[in-house]
């Protein structure tokens, strides 16, 4: 379960998450599951927050060389 | 003698004919060959009508071998052919259509094969609203039937984009718009920026070009933007090239072509359409800050449920585990070893009760059984059947009595009547021997045959010697 939230989509996370708030809202489930369900959550949490601060600010831009390849530097703005 | 056709004359003789008629004199004769005619026509069309401009309706319009177009031009009365070649239309920009009310400006030509003159179109332009604007309209239409605007087809962005495409022109505004949005929202956003002239010739090869591009090198959606402008400075995003790159480019497309009022065909058939850049930049990601407050609140939410179900839990465990089951259990076997005991006495003491009554009860049966009353019933009985014998005895002797005096009435009745009596008065009776059946008429016996003769004191053995038939 731990390994599947970690190839988890920042999406996947946050829905999956959502569903058991929703799913904890059932009175009915055992208790056994519901603080299963409760750590999952945690992790799944601990995960979309982890994913919100994966990416590393950056600005490029998409150049082409005469070859036709694919490459990025740095994005200069004039002022 | 016959006349002579005068005209055969001159072609024979090739004299001067000058007889008068339809034909002028020698001199001032000149005979065409129909080329020659047909040229000679051609440059007088050409050189009179070199440049025209003709306003009507367009009908019968075809398109040869993609190329070249062919079109009736006609008004109330009147039709002309128009021919417009591919040097001419391939810049046009709207398409033509029959019924469509155009200006065509071009000259008169005649084609010599056919004789046939026909208007040579250089350039075309719709009446009553700009060719942009037609080009716009036609192309809408087509695309909207072809399903490029289907809500169905259209991509769902990434809610966060780890990378994000921007098809545009560094050098505006334009992008350093979208950076300080960016930058408000999520500051750690990765952006891949392709630069493109977002107007002019080139506008829309490059931008489809650079589509390609960002979807070689990997983004996760790609914004096409341009700042506002007029309609032929957003011509590029309002392109059939440009608009099928878009619907079908593999990664969702965001469009923010100009100020919130223009609306480009990119525009609809982009996945999703921001009214300018910058709000482009808004929907492209989240808010880093909005969504990790929401995170934060659905776990405080989840633990809020886990501890109020714990909660719930521990109160029943606790109202269960408050119970004397629980803290005193010897008291509660001791209730039970009581229980039982009062049960286990009760039930002896039934017992010996029933026992008891069961006994009075037989002794009460065995008192019941008197020998004296018994007696007494028997004497009761006794009497009784005696009673009953000595009616039984009178009336039996009485009937007898009755039966013997109606036999001796009988008797004597039967004396009275008995044949013996017959026979005393000298009378016989006759049976046949064999068969001891009376004969009582000459046809029951046979001549010959033996029978008795029965007579008061005995019988006579006698055989029948003859038969006389007589009535007495």
């Amino acid at each position: 379960m731990d390994n599947d939230i970690e190839k988890m989509t920042f999406e996947q996370a946050l829905s999956k998450l959502e569903s058991i708030v929703k799913e904890l809202e059932d009175e009915k489930i055992p208790l056994e599951d519901s603080i299963r369900k409760f750590e999952t959550g945690v992790k799944l949490s601990s995960h979309c927050l982890a994913k919100l601060n994966e990416a590393e600010k950056k600005i490029e831009e998409l150049t082409k060389n005469d070859d036709g390849n694919l490459s990025v530097k740095d994005l200069k703005l004039a002022d | 003698m016959l006349e002579k056709n005068p005209i055969e004359e001159v072609i024979k003789t090739g004299e001067e004919y000058t007889g008068g008629g339809i034909f002028p004199g020698k001199d001032s004769m000149h005979i065409y060959s129909v080329s020659e005619l047909n040229l000679d026509i051609k440059k007088n069309l050409e050189s009179s009508f070199s440049e025209v401009w003709v306003e009507g309706e367009v009908s019968n319009y075809y398109c040869h071998n993609n190329r070249h177009f062919y079109f009736d031009l006609k008004d109330e009365s009147s039709k002309i052919r128009v021919v417009m070649f591919y040097e001419s239309n391939k810049n046009l920009v709207f398409q033509i259509e029959n019924g469509l009310h155009i200006i065509v400006s071009g000259y008169i030509s005649l084609y010599e094969k056919r004789g046939e003159y026909q208007l040579v179109a250089l350039s075309v332009r719709p009446v009553g609203k700009g060719e942009l604007i037609l080009a716009y309209e036609q192309l809408k239409a087509r695309l909207d039937s072809m399903g490029y605007f289907d809500v169905n087809a259209k991509k769902k962005l990434p809610l966060l984009p780890g990378s994000i495409g921007v098809v545009t022109s560094t050098g505006g505004a334009v992008i350093k718009d979208m950076i300080t949005v960016l930058s408000k929202r999520f500051e750690n956003f990765h952006l891949i920026v392709k630069n493109v002239n977002v107007g002019g010739p080139t506008s829309q090869e490059e931008v489809c070009q650079a589509i390609d591009d960002l979807c070689s090198y990997g983004v996760d959606v790609i914004i096409i933007a341009r700042g506002g402008g007029s309609i032929e400075d957003m011509w590029a995003f309002n392109t059939e090239i440009v608009a099928d790159k878009v619907f079908k480019c593999s990664i969702p497309v965001i469009s923010a072509i100009g100020h919130e009022t223009d609306f480009t065909i990119c525009d609809f058939v982009a996945d999703v359409r921001a009214a300018t850049p910058s709000v482009a930049a808004q929907v492209v990601i989240l808010d880093k800050r909005e969504i990790t407050d929401r995170i934060n609140k659905i776990v405080s939410v989840l633990k809020k449920h886990v501890e109020n179900r714990l909660l719930y839990c521990q109160k029943q465990l606790e109202s269960v585990t408050s119970r004397k089951v629980f803290k005193k259990p010897a008291s509660l076997l001791l209730e039970r070893w009581q229980e039982l005991e009062s049960n286990r006495k009760s039930l002896l003491s039934a017992t010996a009760v029933n026992t008891e009554m069961k006994k009075s009860q037989l002794a009460s049966i065995i008192s019941y059984i008197d020998a004296g009353r018994i007696k007494g019933r028997l004497k009761l009985h006794d009497s009784n059947i005696a009673k009953l014998r000595y009616i039984l005895f009178s009336d039996f002797n009485k009937h007898i009595e009755e039966l013997k005096n109606r036999m001796s009435l009988l008797v004597k009745d039967l004396q009275s009547n008995s044949p013996v009596v017959v026979l005393e008065k000298g009378y016989a009776f006759l049976f046949k021997k064999d068969t001891r059946k009376a004969v009582k008429s000459i046809g029951d016996i046979e001549t010959g045959q033996e029978a008795e003769i029965i007579l008061f004191d005995g019988i006579l053995f006698a055989k029948i010697l003859d038969k006389i038939n007589k009535k007495f």
